[in-house]
């Protein structure tokens, strides 16, 4: 019964049709007003880890909208105000709907720097604190044409389109598809329909999917939608351990490389969260998957590593202290809360001096040597098998028995081990055990969860979900936890170190120490559920998911697994 | 969404021509505007080349969203939609009437195009009646048109009394404005000048009569898109933007 709105329809114009003859072509089929042409510049913006292509969103910034002479006769309706720079946010998955917009002068950034619009809203639950990268620019020479019915009124907009491209960066530039463009008007919906087919068909111009952001993000040499920190390397179980792990090392690396040069620049806080969550998970690949690799080795990496996590550590916790100051003035009355504001802006100082320090370390010829000689080492074929002879054993550099193991083997046995652990740290907990008893079994718990991300790949897909789901919600618990700790402990060494060169007032301090108290309570609160959660997680039910998932190799020394499967015949070898 | 009526007793007083024009420039300033041609005569719809016909006529509309929804035509510019006149309206004050809460019951129906909508332009038809009632309870303001006389000015303070005695908590903000000013006319330079002591807040900027306007019934779409440089487009801006301040922004 209702008049539903149909969709805009794309087609593509072939690169030998004339637009001039197309418009005469058109003219001859339907009645049409043209009006000036009008060049339109638009850039396209996205996070760098595409949150708004993954929400099926594309939003533009039109910053420049030009009339140009047209041939045609002035036509009444172009006599709008000159367009203003505007942001402009499509939902992909309703191409129907209206472009949500906002006036906008200069180009968007950060959140915290949009004014409030509507597409601000859209905005806010979707990037955090992700800065809006510019991802490709397209200039467009756009001909509108209005279809009318008998009473000269506009029933369907259409568009030709003439577009270009070009990188921001690269400025690496080219030609897209030439678009036909037509646009419903609201309450005409046959005569869309009509228009529609009559182009199609006594034009022949093909319907088009694919809009146009797409097809200039893949022009521009963008793979929309690639980035991802997720550990989804597939592993063939037999695979051997070295290799399997080395996979799983190159794909952190991977990782931690895409995200230099943001963190260089401070484009935003997540590039140097990302570059530290590779290397703690590098570092935690290179001492938990163990005996893999030459003893020598792994203790040098591993030094290395932990070099570049403590070198990032200051920057990512004023990150953190800034990110979370807005929920620490919230976090006080109204009347206190005023009172931090000396404190956030020593923050912001201290956290444009640890910036420069951090973009030095990371362009340090320590760094770049690191990422070399790591490089090297990932993609150096691994020995061959006979190198396990007894007499090179001996060899520090000489590559462990275990490195010949099937990967699942390693995997199995080092969760079961982890687990193990895990739980008896968190079995000795009780009230009376200190902070730094519940602050190992989170380590613990990080790295099994870790392992289990690794290998992920080698089980049942459902189940080791499960299995990794069970343990995010303890390690949630030791997190809040430990977090409420971490800010408060911050604050009061803050406040010591005022005493001394850069002062804080006292009312400042006052502030921060009503904070305190507020932190400690909620610390005291996370602190008093942790024995329900980890109950939870130490159930008998969890404990029989987890036996069922990793598989006790009963003689780890070669012998064959009892039930003879592909394990054992990759260890019999 | 903020809801505007165009609001008189009397007919032929500028009421549909500044509804057409104010909602142009509403619109091409970005605000998604919906304008409900509730005159039974048609004239908004005929500015803008819509048929005045709503499928199941004001009945209809009354009754079911999906009829509003699928009665909403957009005009020749982008971001301003219209919701045609039909000539079942002149029974839509006894509908109204017959429903226990004639109020009630024109929000309800409202209220949905708020997704849609940032603006909705009420062009009432002329008459207090059952209908007007329901426009004063959904409308933010009521945007007068008066012509400057005597009779006007008075028509105006019985308004004015009527919604502070009807509504007296939540009547609609009064927006008067002088329509069809003639300067030539000595009466109409008296009473303009005059008004601001009677403490009737009229609105500052004065709609002229001109011929530019009186053609819009030839070009069948608001002067203001095809005549931007006339006194009388200017006029329209300016009034514009009093109305935007007055709405807050």
């Amino acid at each position: 019964m209702h008049q539903t709105t149909p969709g805009i329809a794309e087609m593509s114009i072939p690169p030998k049709l004339e637009h001039a003859a197309l418009i005469d072509a058109i003219g001859q089929l339907i009645p049409a007003v043209r009006e000036s042409d009008v060049t339109l510049s638009r850039r396209f913006y996205d996070s760098f880890d595409w949150r708004l292509f993954l929400a099926g969103a594309s939003l533009e910034w039109r910053f420049s909208e030009v009339a140009g002479t047209s041939d045609s006769a002035w036509s009444p309706v172009d006599a709008r105000p000159p367009a203003r720079p505007r942001l402009s946010w499509r939902d992909l998955r309703k191409p129907h709907a209206m472009p949500i917009e906002q006036p906008l002068e200069s180009e968007p950034g950060l959140l915290d720097e949009l004014p409030a619009g509507p597409v601000r809203d859209r905005l806010a639950g979707l990037l955090e604190m992700r800065r809006l990268l510019p991802m490709v620019d397209v200039i467009s020479q756009q001909t509108p044409l209005r279809l009318l019915n008998e009473d000269e009124k506009t029933v369907v907009r259409l568009l030709i389109e003439q577009n270009r491209f070009r990188e921001p960066n690269s400025g690496q530039h080219g030609v897209l598809l030439s678009r036909l463009r037509l646009e419903p008007v609201r309450g005409y919906a046959e005569a869309f329909e009509q228009a529609r087919e009559v182009l199609a068909s006594r034009l022949g111009l093909a319907l088009l999917d694919e809009s146009m952001a797409q097809e200039a993000l893949v022009a521009a040499g963008h793979r929309p939608g690639q980035y991802s920190t997720k550990l989804d390397q597939t592993l063939d179980p037999d695979q051997r351990a070295d290799l399997a792990t080395k996979q799983i090392l190159r794909g952190l690396l991977a990782t931690l490389e895409a995200n230099i040069e943001g963190a260089c620049q401070n484009l935003d806080s997540e590039f140097l969260h990302d570059l530290r969550v590779a290397t703690r998970r590098t570092r935690s690949a290179l001492s938990q998957i163990k005996g893999v690799f030459p003893e020598s080795l792994v203790v040098d990496f591993k030094a290395r590593f932990a070099w570049l996590q403590q070198i990032t550590g200051p920057m990512r916790d004023l990150d953190v202290y800034l990110l979370d100051f807005p929920d620490m003035e919230r976090r006080l009355p109204t009347v206190l809360s005023a009172d931090l504001k000396p404190l956030h802006e020593q923050l912001v100082r201290q956290h444009l001096e640890a910036q420069r320090q951090l973009a030095r370390e990371l362009r340090s010829p320590t760094f770049s040597q690191l990422l070399r000689d790591w490089h090297r080492f990932l993609d150096e074929p691994v020995s061959a098998t006979e190198t396990t002879s007894p007499d090179l054993q001996d060899s520090p550099d000489a590559p462990p028995k275990q490195a010949l193991w099937p990967i699942k083997r390693v995997a199995d046995q080092r969760i079961r081990k982890m687990l193990k652990r895990v739980r008896a740290e968190g079995r000795a907990i009780t009230k009376d055990s200190p902070p730094e008893d519940l602050h190992e079994l989170r380590k613990s718990c990080k790295k099994l969860r870790y392992l289990m991300e690794f290998f992920q790949s080698l089980y049942p897909k459902d189940r080791i979900r499960e299995q990794i789901k069970q343990t995010k919600l303890l390690l949630d618990n030791l997190g809040r936890f430990q977090d409420t700790a971490v800010q408060a402990q911050h604050l009061r060494e803050h406040a010591e170190s005022s005493a001394g060169g850069e002062t804080l007032p006292a009312r400042t301090l006052v502030a921060m120490g009503a904070l305190i108290s507020q932190l400690l309570r909620d610390q005291a609160q996370a602190r008093a559920t942790f024995g329900e959660v980890f109950a939870t997680f130490d159930s008998a039910e969890n404990a029989k998911r987890f036996k069922d998932l990793f598989v006790a190799h009963a003689h780890p020394q070669g012998a064959l697994s009892p039930s003879g499967s592909a394990i054992a015949q990759g260890e019999s070898q | 969404m903020k809801t505007l009526a165009v609001y008189s007793i009397k007919g032929g007083v500028g009421k549909t021509t500044t509804a057409v024009n104010l909602a142009f420039l509403a619109a091409a300033e970005g605000r998604r505007t919906l304008v409900w041609d509730l005159d039974p005569q048609g004239a908004a719809s005929f500015f803008f080349r819509i048929k005045p016909q709503v499928k199941g006529g004001g009945k209809a509309l009354l009754r079911d969203q999906g009829a509003l929804d699928a009665a909403i035509k957009g005009t020749d510019f982008e971001g301003l939609d219209l919701l045609p006149a039909d000539f079942s309206y002149r029974h839509l004050d006894l509908r109204l009437g017959k429903g226990d809460k004639p109020r009630q019951q024109l929000q309800r129906l409202l209220k949905p195009l708020g997704r849609d909508y940032d603006l909705l332009l009420l062009d009432c038809p002329p008459s207090i009646s059952a209908l007007s009632e329901g426009v004063f309870a959904v409308a933010d303001a009521l945007l007068v048109p008066l012509i400057p006389t005597t009779l006007s000015i008075r028509t105006l303070e019985q308004l004015d009394d009527f919604l502070r005695e009807k509504m007296p908590k939540d009547a609609p903000q009064l927006l008067p404005f002088f329509s069809m000013v003639d300067q030539t006319k000595a009466l109409h330079r008296s009473i303009m000048q005059g008004a601001p002591e009677q403490d009737l807040q009229i609105l500052r900027s004065p709609i002229p009569e001109t011929e530019e306007i009186e053609r819009m019934g030839l070009h069948r779409m608001p002067i203001t898109a095809y005549a931007a440089a006339e006194i009388a487009a200017a006029s329209y801006r300016a009034l514009w933007r009093e109305v935007k301040f007055a709405l807050g922004g």
